[in-house]
């Protein structure tokens, strides 16, 4: 999408609030949506520039926040909650699962995956939560982890011959 | 003990009102209505009769936070409420349950809200993990607006962005302001300068979705629930070691212990209960002879020196050691502080650093010591709740399991020998690591 | 802040009783007692409470409070540190936190000596350390920009630097990055630090973590003076102090006047000092010989001087720069006018005593209910301070309107005239609000308009002149235009005489030796003689060339442009003798008597043009004198409306009109400061949306820029503000580009 429709667009964000300020988390959303998930230089020029700040300002705000990215992703994002109560439901076994499976460590990235651990995800009672690209899966064990890798890497999924207990 | 019917959740039979016509065939809209016929004032006494109280983690009177928000010839500048549907102190979820399955009457009783505080603008922060949330909130109002329900009122729902402080109410309205999310000194209250420094109530998602039930069953018929200082129900998020974790609709008064064994189907994995934290990662920890005594109301867990906070109540049982549960929640704590204020930005550092260091086998007796101190040095200097939180929680397991604390100095590593479930629990690795270089600057001098 | 009621609080078990409003950290200071402080700084606004240095107990408060964000409160009780264990082990507390992280590196830290975080750990810290793990560590110093370092080990994150960024000088480019434990401070990527006011972080950093390069390891601060003056090199004149080691000026810091400048100075005050040092700084008297400027004595020099004033007699012109002090404008007048009957004179600019009738203090602009500003030019090019209030004002809710170019009413070059005849006019809705409020401000930027002429009838019409809130400023483009135009007139009273041919073109300056118009005289001229700093500027074309003086050498006085005088002092001794010295060895060979001595010269002019002003009532911060009576200035000539910019139409896309402006960071001394040149303006032509779509032209291509056969290459600029038909490009990147002009892709 041009630049020219992310000003227009963050324009109409912009209207929605009494002060425009207010407009810079959601056209820091925006951009990030439009650059492929993450904010390279030319994303915040853009969005300073319609929202007539600085882009050193709108690094400001991204940085504080950790959903925004200041960093290239992968295509998929899997975020593993590994607050306490997610802890205690075997939060540390999911993660290393979705090391071996992926071949990652946690807070690395590939052009496929990212892999990284969370904060509380809001999710505590039906631990362990992971988000996969912002979409949370409830009650996720360690034994689940080979099949959602091929869900989400797209090929057939076996059930192994012996099922480790 | 039996739970009452549900009201917040009510008419949902197990599943989700997403439909209006399905809320308005459970008498949806009807409180609007009747709050509309009303006075702000009256709204506010029904609130007041109601003694509802808030339950975002403060537990302050509804009500009376309303009545303090200025009646418009006093102060010449718009009137804003601001719904915090921010929920993210760890063992909390309730407000997502209710966003999802009960949005018409969350959003019903935003408009009730700001009937009573003479406001035309509604803003919804709403965490920007909750993403299906957020969808089914704008469709909502999608089909709200169709049925010009909102009257003249705008409702704005604000995205965040991952950052925990920022349901700290003056913090949440920098960020939704366009500032990064820093904790304001108070005063001014928001009530009187809030958002964009006009008159504002921050109100919980479920204080407000309450509201509505208080406005259709009567303030006083609310207050027949629960018990005396604590009326009507709360949703309870239960979560740990526990067969059934989920959100449970439960009148305050309730018994932990009941909540644990019954509702949640006990200890799992045939292990037994070591301890409770009854309100969320910020409150005191009960060790399971506390918990079994003690009912989910403000003054019953008052009374044990601790606080209903958000009512999340996480349970953990004989596998968990308490220098690792110290370490992870003192980890987010350090995570998540802001940086403004020098104790909580720099004490939750060196408190997680004493921490592992001796749930890693170095600690000295002298490290116990300064645990303590630095603790103590963090609680009742910081600017807002978050670092005393730290301190309060990490030393209410260090007071109540000092043994374990010394077993780790003793044996010169973690008693549980990896067998505890928090045993390597990897913490969020940062996203926005610090420049590790410096940076060239065209012309630059060498300096 | 500070209305007639008293309120008393009891600080330490002393009662002390202050007016309501005053913050407890003044409160206990008026009586002596001590509130540390870190974050605090009430110029940055509200206070925010971060650094928790200034934890007090009070009583009926459970916990600690930030003594920085209370006021005072009747019957309030406060214990600091002294007398309250809790609040000491409090501070303790604080500085314990502080110092986690915090280098020991203070023997090689620039801010060694004069650091509040050395004070205050000596106070109130603890005395040895109980951290046990490794600092932060992280590469230092790195640049911020080529002005300023940053030791991020160093800082305590107090946001003091950034605060000043985003809530004085609103630049927004210095922020604060990450959160928690990882925040620091940085500027965007690889952007520096690039904003007129940067420096000021520097004095604001309470510790050694952001340090001016050019001061970096130069001094110890037991080993330096400081010595207060005023800036010179603009019309504000902000007040200052010279860092001076070993008779060299070291660094420049502001010094608070609180009507004037507020204790804040631009970067152009503040790091181009060493322009004294420039390479090819005059030292000696140059005459022009067979080989071209040769190196003469004094006495020489002197002769030949007197020489060519005997020769060319009342045919003898004065180019002034407008960068003299009142004294040196005076004594060349005495010797030229007096000795010579040379009365004419090229002045910088016209000025006006006219607006003397609407004087305010500076600082008045931040009160303001609502500010005016008509002019071409940007404040902060002409008077950056002035740009900084009128922030305050919006800050504090003012209505700002700005008629120009690039203003909230956008209006073609040279409309500023007729904005405010307007304005005054009847029937104006704006020229009504303006007559109705208490507190309006009216402030001309640009050139034209009689020197403020025009201001002050509009203002006049306005009714200004009976509310003491209300006022009018015109900003000159020359330091001391206004001073020298008085001193100049203060001499003698006879008619200018137009001496032609011109037998001999004095060029007092440096200002006046770059201006094409002077040049063009110079041309005309028989002789020239020029008192110049720097040797590009005088070879070439004077005959004899005298070593100038900058204002950090000269004692003197100024005329700002509120109408205040204010003291230059010497900072250090200049390398070449003081202009007075000579002039006045000059005038007596024409048997004019003129003391060499600024203090004299002084009293002398005083006497006639400044009411007799007593000089040494201009010391520490000068006062602004009382208004005037209004008296109307003489009426305009006839001037032609401002020629509208051409309208486009078509296939045509016709001319645009050239608007030249004179950048802050620019002139001589600027052009000496290598670490000055990133804030010099880049080679752009500024363009307005509709002209730069109408022409295909995107941020960054390329484009010339062509009128009357000349033509310029410049990178395009996008400003949206911009008012349309009009390219706007800074004076040094506009060669001879003449008033309309063409721009196209190559
Ligand atoms: C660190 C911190 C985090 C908080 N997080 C939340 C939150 O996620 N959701 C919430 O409703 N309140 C949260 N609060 C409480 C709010 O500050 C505020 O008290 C609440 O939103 C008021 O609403 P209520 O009166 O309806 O409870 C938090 C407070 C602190 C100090
Ligand atoms: S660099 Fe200096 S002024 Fe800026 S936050 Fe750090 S200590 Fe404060
Ligand atoms: S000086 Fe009060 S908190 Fe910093």
């Amino acid at each position: 999408m041009s630049t020219l429709s992310l000003y227009d667009e963050i324009q109409e964000i912009r209207a929605r609030y009494p002060e425009s300020l207010s407009a810079v988390m959601p056209a820091l959303q925006l951009a990030q949506e439009r650059s492929g998930g993450w904010l390279p230089e030319q994303a915040f020029r853009d969005v300073a520039d319609a929202l007539d700040l600085t882009p050193a300002y709108c690094l400001s705000i991204a940085s504080f926040y950790d959903m925004f990215r200041l960093e290239p992703i992968g295509e998929t994002v899997i975020e593993v909650c590994t607050n306490i109560s997610c802890g205690l439901k075997g939060a540390q076994q999911v993660l290393e699962a979705f090391e071996s499976e992926l071949g990652l460590k946690a807070g690395d990235t590939t052009d496929e995956f990212t892999l990284r651990t969370v904060e509380c995800l809001g999710g505590c009672g039906w631990a362990t939560i992971v988000a996969v690209n912002n979409r949370h899966r409830l009650h996720v064990q360690a034994g689940d982890v080979p099949r959602i890798v091929a869900e989400l890497r797209g090929s057939e999924w076996k059930e192994p011959d012996e099922p480790d207990a | 003990m039996s739970p009452t019917p549900e009201i917040v959740f009510a008419g949902t039979n197990g599943g989700a009102l997403t439909e209006i016509a399905d809320y308005e065939a459970v008498g949806g809209f009807q409180a609007l209505a009747k709050s509309r016929a009303l006075t702000p004032d009256d709204v506010i006494a029904e609130l007041n009769a109601s003694n509802l109280r808030g339950r975002g983690g403060a537990f302050f009177p509804t009500g009376r936070k309303w009545s303090f928000v200025p009646k418009p010839d006093k102060i010449d500048k718009p009137h804003y409420l601001v719904i915090n549907a921010d929920e993210s102190e760890p063992g909390t979820f309730k407000d997502r349950e209710i966003m999802l399955r009960v949005p018409f009457r969350f959003l019903e009783g935003s408009l009730i809200a700001a009937h009573a505080i003479e406001s035309k603008h509604i803003f919804i922060y709403i965490r920007g993990e909750y993403e299906v949330e957020f969808e089914v909130l704008v469709a909502a109002l999608e089909q709200m607006r169709a049925k010009d329900l909102l009257g003249a009122v705008t409702i704005v729902v604000h995205r965040g962005a991952g950052a925990y402080i920022c349901g700290e109410e003056t913090a949440l309205l920098e960020s939704l302001e366009g500032r990064r999310g820093l904790p304001r000194t108070k005063p001014p209250f928001p009530a009187i300068a809030g958002l964009y420094a006009s008159p504002t109530a921050v109100n919980n998602v479920e204080s407000i979705t309450s509201a509505t039930t208080v406005m259709e069953i009567g303030g006083a018929e609310y207050a027949k629930l629960g018990v005396e200082n604590s009326t009507g129900t709360r949703v309870f998020s239960l979560s740990g070691n526990v067969v059934n974790g989920g959100n449970y609709e439960l009148p305050h008064g309730y018994p932990l212990r009941d909540l644990i064994n019954e509702l949640g189907g006990g200890i799992a994995d045939g292990r037994s209960l070591k301890a409770v934290i009854p309100g969320g990662s910020s409150t005191v920890i009960l060790t399971a002879d506390e918990a079994n005594t003690v009912t989910l109301d403000f003054d019953s867990l008052v009374g044990a020196g601790t606080a209903i906070g958000s009512a999340a109540v996480i349970a953990l049982d004989d596998r968990c050691c308490m220098v690792q549960l110290a370490v992870r929640v003192s980890q987010f704590y350090e995570h998540e502080s802001c940086g403004k204020c020098t104790p909580c930005r720099v004490g939750t550092k060196w408190l997680t650093s004493i921490l592992q260091k001796i749930e890693d086998g170095r600690g000295t007796q002298a490290d116990m010591n300064l645990l303590v101190s630095v603790a103590e040095r963090i609680n009742g200097k910081c600017l807002c709740p978050l670092g005393d939180s730290d301190a309060i929680a990490v030393m209410s397991y260090f007071d109540k399991f000092r043994d374990e604390f010394q077993a780790h100095i003793d044996e010169g590593g973690c008693p549980f020998h990896g067998e505890s479930s928090l045993d390597h629990l990897l913490a969020p690795v940062a996203m926005h690591i610090a420049l590790p270089e410096g940076k060239a600057i065209d012309g630059l001098i060498n300096v | 802040m500070s209305s007639g009621e008293l309120v008393t609080v009891t600080i330490d078990d002393r009662d002390v009783a202050v007016p309501k409003g005053t913050g407890l950290v003044e409160a206990a200071a008026s009586a002596g007692i001590e509130i540390p402080v870190f974050c605090y700084e009430p110029r940055l606004g509200p206070p925010v409470g971060a650094c928790r240095m200034c934890l007090v107990e009070v009583e009926g408060l459970p916990k600690l409070q930030a003594g920085c964000t209370l006021t005072a409160q009747e019957g309030m009780v406060v214990k600091t540190a002294a007398s309250s264990e809790k609040a000491a082990e409090g501070q303790n507390a604080t500085l314990e936190f502080i110092l986690v992280n915090h280098p020991l590196d203070c023997p090689v830290c620039d801010k060694g000596g004069e650091c509040p975080l050395q004070d205050l750990t000596f106070r109130y810290g603890p005395g040895n350390t109980r951290m046990s793990f490794s600092k932060i560590t992280l590469e230092k110093p790195i640049p911020v920009s080529p002005l300023i370092a940053l030791d991020r080990e160093r800082c305590i994150l107090c946001y003091r630097c950034t605060r000043f960024s985003s809530d004085v000088a609103e630049d927004n480019q210095l922020v604060a990055r990450n959160r928690g434990a990882h925040t620091e401070i940085t500027t965007f990527e690889s952007d520096p630090y690039r904003a007129p006011f940067s420096g000021n972080v520097i004095e604001l950093c309470p510790v050694g973590a952001l340090t001016s390069t050019q001061y970096r390891f130069e001094a110890r601060p037991w080993e330096i003076q400081n010595v207060p003056t005023v800036c010179g090199l603009c019309s504000v004149g902000c007040n200052i102090n010279a860092t001076v080691r070993e008779g060299k000026v070291k660094r420049i810091l502001s010094r608070n006047h609180p009507e004037v400048d507020g204790g804040w100075l631009c970067d152009k005050g503040r790091f181009t000092y060493p322009h004294l040092i420039a390479e090819d700084r005059i030292t000696e008297p140059l005459v022009r010989g067979e080989l071209g400027l040769e190196p003469v004595s004094w006495d020489a020099a002197l002769d030949r001087a007197e020489a060519l004033l005997r020769e060319a007699g009342t045919r003898t012109v004065t180019a002034l720069s407008g960068t003299e002090s009142v004294e040196q404008a005076y004594a060349l007048a005495r010797l030229l006018r007096g000795g010579l009957g040379a009365h004419t004179a090229v002045l910088p600019e016209s000025t006006s005593d006219a607006l003397d009738a609407f004087r305010l203090p500076l600082s008045s602009i931040a009160q303001a209910e609502i500010v005016v500003i008509v002019g071409d030019d940007d404040l902060a090019d002409r008077a950056p301070i002035v740009d900084l209030w009128l922030k305050a004002a919006g800050r504090n809710g003012a209505e700002i309107v700005r008629y120009g170019p690039t203003g909230t009413e956008p209006t073609g070059p040279g409309g500023a005239a007729a904005a405010l005849r307007a304005l005054a006019g009847s029937g104006n809705e704006l020229g009504d609000r303006l007559r109705a409020a208490d507190r309006a401000i009216l402030v001309w930027s640009g050139s034209g308009g009689g020197g403020g002429a025009r201001l002050a009838e509009a203002a006049h019409a306005l009714g200004f002149a009976e509310k003491p809130g209300s006022g009018a400023f015109h900003l000159p483009a020359t330091p001391n235009g206004r001073g020298v135009a008085t001193a100049w007139a203060a001499a003698a009273d006879e008619d200018e005489a137009n001496p032609e041919p011109i037998g001999l073109l004095i060029i007092s300056g440096d200002r006046a030796a770059a201006d094409p118009a002077v040049r063009a005289l110079a041309e005309r001229a028989e002789h020239v003689i020029a008192v110049t700093m720097f040797h590009d500027l005088a070879v070439g074309w004077a005959d004899l060339v005298l070593p100038a003086t900058s204002s950090l050498e000269s004692d003197g006085t100024l005329l700002n442009l509120e109408g205040r005088l204010q003291r230059l002092r010497r900072t250090v001794i200049a390398p070449v003798p003081d202009e007075l010295a000579w002039i006045s060895q000059l005038a007596g060979r024409f048997d004019v008597e003129l003391s060499p001595h600024a203090v004299v010269v002084f009293d002398e002019l005083s006497a006639v043009a400044f009411g007799g002003v007593d000089g040494s009532e201009l010391n520490g911060t000068a006062p602004l004198p009382a208004r005037t009576p209004y008296e109307a200035p003489p009426p305009a000539a006839e001037v032609k409306p401002a020629t509208p910019a051409r309208p486009a139409a078509g296939h045509f896309l016709g001319e645009l009109r050239l608007l030249r402006y004179r950048p802050l960071f620019s002139g001589p001394f600027v052009e000496r400061v290598g670490e000055l040149a990133f804030q010099r303006p880049p080679a752009e032509l500024e363009l307005c949306t509709a002209d730069a779509e109408r022409r295909s032209i995107a941020t960054g291509d390329h484009v010339v820029v062509k009128s009357n056969g000349t033509s310029v290459e410049l990178r395009a600029r996008i400003n949206r503000g911009l008012v349309a038909g009009v390219a706007r490009v800074a004076d040094e990147h506009a060669a001879d580009l003449h008033l309309h002009v063409e721009v196209v892709k190559p």
